[in-house]
């Protein structure tokens, strides 16, 4: 598709438009005395509703490096890491582990996109000229190096994290249901924001030169581009999108540990993204629903199965990397890819 | 007035000299050929030149300037712009995407203008589509404009690669190997196009193998010989030169 084919569609700004509205609606939800209830089973559903709109905005600052400029980045879950810590540390106050400054969360929130920005333009310069694996192995490492620092350091609380972070929708919202439900807006709303500018920037002539980086980094410098600025900045906005997340993370969880940012996050955003089809930002999200649709599934199907959760854990990872191996074979591009797009041929 | 002036010269890679002292200055609006035979090291020569490898010794000087060892980007963006022995087409991108990246000073290209899809962004993305479209009529391509590169054919693929590179609006352009792979056709066809756009005031410098194709095509013919210039001199006394019969003919 070219760019003046996807000039002229709206949806970037629909989706600007949906994302506002349901930020407001959900601020002034919370805000009211009005209070939701959700029926029994179906609080499960809108929890992990709400983690994927958090991983949402992973995988779409993830699709934006890898998607769209080829980045390999194995340690997108040190970025989300790095911001849910620069929240919990700014912010909470008065935990009985690691550092809690008390500062204002929206302050603290601002500050882990700019974190997330910083550690990213450090990981970038270390190896975004080298060969593109070498950017893979750095990113692996410092996803290791921050998570054995996080158990480690007394200031980020060691193996028992940081707690009494500000929650400023639960603080807001009536109950727990109403809480989850507002979050669930709020969130969704951010992300289909993160979505907006994404979608824009790729469609521009900026997203043009991102894919040509992808197809070919020598051709785009011997036409005028500079290439390293370019994969810098993607790698950069990815980062601190994955930051953003984290932070969000942070305020709607209350409390940050290091078990929450093992390399399982890394894993859940990139098989998202090959399962939905990179450089696609609707296929990405829809990639996304799927993997973490199957593990809601599942979670009901263990209670049915006849065996220990160890066990049923175990099976799960079979069932999600048996699913990867259908979509290598039958659909390289992923479920909504474009096999010539991303040049793989089927 | 002197285009483009190399001076002394060289590249090593491991123990092979690749090139050796090589003197060679084109005028602005010459045709210039380099030939020799292969490993002679006329790719070198325009890698040292376009920036793709650094030169040990010697220097660029591109319209005034030293240029020695400027990055690719900056010297296409000077007006210095080379084309590849092996055609390089951004595969997974249309024939249009392929043209339209080339085009200089888009204010699109850059992050805020891109999210606030300013006004002028707009109107360079106008400007560029025509002129992009244009290119690729001119080189009759249109019929696949909206094909993926990926499917076209070798021949095409030169084609391409010289409407992208036009869509720079170089005023020195370097050519490796234009023809090769490309029926004798298209071989003419290519080398009007080349010749059309030296008579409009473009400076052109060719790597090409073929002895015929290129004295019919140049003013002036530099010889390339392990690494180190052969012969420079017009295409006729290059063709009844002793050291290149012997250097391509052998004894």
């Amino acid at each position: 598709m070219s760019v003046a084919d996807r000039l002229p569609t709206g949806s970037a700004e629909r989706a600007a438009l949906l994302g506002s509205v349901l930020v407001v609606v959900g601020v002034a939800f919370a805000a009211s005395p009005l209070t939701a209830t959700f029926p029994g089973d179906l609080t499960v559903f809108v929890e992990i509703a709400v983690l994927f709109t958090v991983y949402a905005i992973l995988v779409l600052g993830l699709d934006l490096q890898y998607g769209h400029t080829g980045l390999v980045n194995f340690g997108h879950v040190v970025f989300f890491a790095v911001g849910a810590y620069t929240v919990a540390m700014l912010a909470s106050q008065g935990s009985f582990a690691g550092l809690s400054l008390g500062l204002p969360w929206p302050l603290a929130l601002a500050a882990s996109l700019v974190t997330a920005g910083v550690v990213g333009a450090i990981v970038g310069a270390t190896s975004l000229r080298l060969r593109d694996d070498f950017l893979a192995i750095a990113t692996l490492a410092a996803a290791e190096i921050f998570h054995s620092l996080t158990e480690n350091l007394e200031v980020f609380g060691g193996t028992t994290g940081i707690f009494s972070i500000p929650q400023p929708l639960a603080a807001a919202a009536a109950d727990y249901d109403t809480t989850l439900l507002v979050t669930l807006l709020v969130f969704g709303g951010l992300t289909a924001l993160t979505y907006a500018g994404l979608k824009r920037l790729t469609d521009a002539p900026y997203g043009r030169v991102l894919r040509a980086i992808r197809a070919d980094e020598l051709v785009t410098r011997s036409v005028g581009k500079s290439v390293f600025t370019y994969k810098m900045q993607a790698f950069v906005y990815g980062a601190a999108l994955a930051g953003f997340a984290g932070g969000l993370f942070a305020l709607y969880n209350g409390a940050v540990a290091p078990t929450f940012f093992t390399i399982q996050v890394t894993v859940t955003v990139w098989i998202g993204m090959l399962l939905g089809g990179a450089s696609n930002h609707r296929a990405v999200l829809g990639g996304l629903a799927v993997i973490m649709g199957i593990r809601l599934v599942s979670r009901f199907a263990n209670d049915a199965a006849p065996m220990s959760s160890a066990e049923f854990a175990s099976l799960r990872l079979i069932v999600v990397g048996m699913i990867l191996i259908l979509v290598i074979r039958y659909r390289p591009a992923g479920i909504w890819g474009d096999a010539k797009e991303l040049g793989v041929d089927s | 007035m002197t285009l483009l002036d190399v001076t002394g010269l060289g590249k090593e890679f491991g123990g092979l000299r690749a090139l050796d002292d090589v003197d060679v200055s084109v005028d602005e609006g010459e045709l210039v050929g380099v030939m020799g035979p292969n490993g002679a090291g006329k790719s070198t020569l325009f890698n040292c030149i376009s920036g793709v490898v650094t030169p040990d010794e010697g220097s660029v000087v591109f319209d005034g300037d030293d240029v020695t060892g400027e990055q690719p980007e900056t010297l296409a963006r000077r007006g210095l712009v080379r084309t590849f022995q092996h055609t390089r087409q951004l595969d997974t991108m249309t024939v249009r995407e392929n043209v339209r990246l080339a085009a200089l000073d888009q204010p699109g290209e850059r992050t805020l203008p891109a999210l606030a899809r300013s006004e002028a962004m707009q109107s360079v993305e106008r400007d560029v589509r025509e002129r992009a479209d244009d290119l690729i009529e001119a080189f009759e391509l249109d019929h696949l404009a909206d094909e993926y590169a990926s499917s076209l054919s070798g021949g095409q693929r030169k084609l391409l690669e010289l409407a992208r590179v036009l869509m720079l609006d170089p005023d020195l352009l370097l050519l490796d190997e234009p023809f090769a792979g490309v029926n004798p056709t298209l071989t003419n066809d290519i080398a009007d196009r080349i010749t059309g756009l030296n008579d409009e005031g473009m400076t052109v410098v060719v790597i090409e193998h073929e002895l015929e194709t290129l004295t019919a095509l140049v003013d002036r013919l530099v010889v390339l010989q392990q690494g180190s210039v052969l012969v420079d001199d017009d295409p006729e006394t290059v063709l009844s030169d002793e050291r290149v019969i012997d250097a391509y003919l052998g004894e």
